[in-house]
């Protein structure tokens, strides 16, 4: 179960002005979600999904991720719980370049993992399949198209089995037919896996795919805690 | 996949942001071990040099101080002559406890009489020379019999299985010497009866006679009394004996080493702005290189690396750039030096000894760590930026 607890992020503007991009923010996602956050850009939702994975530390306020206060950690403990909770999917292409896409999916394992080498091997050829890329094992990144990154990104997300899938924008730079495509994979991994997702976007029209929608506005929940 | 493999898909992934800071190891560890190898490579040249002459002082006829330093360190061939007579002036000085002279002679130039051409030749009185003859009593417990030579660690035998030929007359070399990059190492040594027979034979065996001028030696080795003040010596020689110069060992190459000195400075120079520009360049390319990854950075932050991870995987990439380029130069520059030593030595005017392969690895092993020390002194600063950056700013950007 991951609770925020009125959180406040400000990013420092120097000489002493500071602007606010979540403003007491108050949340709680249960097991087992698909929570979708929608608001215009600049209304805080990528900043609340970075607070939620402890990928910036807030101004004030508390994470909690199973009941532990993320920032109570040390880095090695919070990067070791964050390889082995959570999965990112983030907006632009995050593969390693210099990887191939069997590399890539495998990379969270170099941090952290329960698996030993062989089911690694075998966990992350399984994933690859998944997604529908099984002729792709060592393409590189440039030698996909960017619904193709996208679908191994995903894979990557997956492979240390996280309790939480958090996605960024996963679709804003793909075309609505591609769009389609890795939405409904979120919704069959969702049914599949019973995995808690949490969704970052700015187009209404995927709020349908989530078991919950949130809005946001200047930093702000303006319309959520709803179930659709 | 670990660190390691990494960092190696990253530098094969960059080749030319590697290749650069390769190139800049490279630059440090050659320059370093070839400057560290010609210096101390001279030094050592010019003690062994001193030692196998073996005295405390050298008289020489006035004036052929420049030649005898030139004969002794290059082989340059030096012919001069002073009185027989000014040994036993010498000897009879107090404070000197033995005195042995010696003749400088040269083969000719492209002669058929003479196997090598320009070589030098020294002759000693095997009854009081303190140099030759007590090496060759304790490694072989014998002399040097009529018509035998010892050669400098160069010298080997071109007529025959230990013949060499000289002014038409056929000597036989008996051992060689221990290398000291010095002249020493192109020359022979004989005893006087060797000198004058060669010289008796030469008048119908050679194209050109060897003059031994009657009753004169070329030069007198001291050994001084323990104790004595060489300086006072050196006077009283000089007070004592007319026309001739006292060289004291500790002197002996003075022009030598100043231009060794003025060369080491030069080469200190170029070699500190060298090491500053190639900290600045590789500083530049990895503070380039980790906002460009800055991105990528984050992402790995997200998916589970620590800052520590981060960190180690950047020095990871500078060390083993360090080493590749490191010991390529390192390899470059022993290759360089054993091969061109011959042109080195000629070019630069100065002697100099490879080192025995213990004190070899032993800068090999500082060259290494140079290299690896200044990569990783540049890619800290940006390593540790990078490490500590906020995982959600850095991929803002």
């Amino acid at each position: 179960m991951i609770k925020l607890d009125d959180i406040i992020k400000d990013y420092s503007l120097g000489k002493g002005s500071s602007v606010s991009a979540v403003r007491g923010v108050s949340l709680q996602i249960n097991p087992g979600e698909f929570v979708i956050i929608v608001g215009r850009s600049g209304s805080g939702k990528t900043t609340l999904l970075n607070l939620t994975a402890g990928l910036t530390r807030p101004t004030s306020g508390t994470v909690l991720l199973d009941g532990i206060n993320l920032w109570s950690l040390s880095d090695k403990q919070q990067s070791h719980l964050r390889s082995q909770k959570i999965g990112f999917v983030f907006q632009f292409p995050s593969l390693l370049p210099t990887l191939t896409v069997y590399e890539n999916v495998v990379l969270p394992t170099v941090f952290s993992t329960k698996l030993n080498p062989a089911q690694i091997s075998e966990r992350a050829k399984l994933l690859i399949n998944q997604v529908g890329l099984g002729e792709k094992l060592v393409a590189f990144p440039r030698q996909l198209s960017a619904g193709q990154q996208q679908r191994v990104v995903i894979a990557r997300a997956l492979m240390n089995q996280p309790e939480v899938l958090l996605a960024d924008e996963p679709t804003s730079n793909l075309d609505e037919r591609t769009e389609l495509e890795i939405m409904d994979l979120f919704r069959d991994l969702h049914l599949s896996l019973g995995i808690t997702i949490v969704m970052v976007t700015h187009t209404r029209q995927l709020v349908s795919y989530g078991t919950r929608a949130i809005e946001m506005a200047e930093g702000r929940i303006v319309n959520g805690n709803h179930r659709e | 996949m670990n660190l390691l493999q990494l960092a190696l898909k990253n530098i094969s992934g960059n080749s030319f942001r590697s290749g650069v800071v390769s190139l800049c190891a490279f630059l440090v560890a050659a320059f370093a071990l070839t400057t560290t190898l010609l210096m101390r490579g001279a030094e050592t040249s010019l003690r062994l040099a001193l030692d196998r002459l073996g005295a405390d002082i050298v008289v020489v006829p006035a004036g052929s101080e420049a030649k005898i330093e030139s004969a002794l360190l290059m082989g340059v061939p030096v012919k001069f002559w002073m009185p027989e007579d000014n040994v036993h002036k010498i000897a009879a000085i107090p404070g000197i406890e033995a005195v042995s002279p010696q003749l400088y002679l040269a083969t000719l130039t492209g002669a058929s009489c003479c196997s090598v051409s320009d070589m030098f030749m020294i002759a000693y009185d095997p009854l009081t020379d303190f140099t030759i003859q007590p090496w060759l009593e304790q490694n072989f417990g014998d002399d040097l019999r009529l018509g035998e030579v010892v050669g400098g660690s160069y010298i080997s035998a071109t007529e025959g299985d230990q013949n060499i030929k000289i002014y038409g007359y056929l000597v036989t070399l008996k051992a060689n010497l221990e290398p000291t990059g010095t002249g020493l190492d192109q020359s022979m040594f004989f005893t006087f009866n060797t000198a004058y027979d060669i010289a008796s034979k030469s008048a119908t065996q050679a194209d050109e006679q060897l003059v031994i001028p009657p009753d004169s030696i070329s030069a007198v080795l001291i050994k001084a009394a323990p104790g004595s003040d060489l300086y006072a010596l050196s006077a009283h020689i000089m007070r004592e004996v007319s026309d001739v110069t006292p060289i004291l060992s500790s002197n002996m190459f003075q022009s030598y080493r100043q231009q060794m000195t003025g060369l080491l400075k030069t080469i200190l120079v170029i070699m500190a702005i060298t090491w500053g520009l190639s900290i600045v360049l590789i500083g530049l390319i990895f503070s380039m290189a980790a906002n460009e990854r800055r991105k990528e950075l984050g992402v790995i932050r997200a998916i589970g690396a620590t800052r520590r991870f981060v960190f180690q995987s950047l020095l990871m990439e500078a060390s083993l750039l360090a080493f590749a380029g490191g010991a390529t130069g390192i390899a470059l520059s022993v290759l360089s030096v054993t091969i061109f030593r011959n042109l080195l030595i000629s070019s630069l005017g100065f002697p100099f000894l490879l080192p025995s392969p213990a004190v070899l690895f032993l800068q090999i092993g500082i060259g290494l760590v140079l290299a690896l020390f200044s990569v990783n002194l540049a890619a800290l600063f940006p390593a540790i930026k990078i490490s500590r950056q906020d995982p959600a700013i850095a991929m803002r950007e």
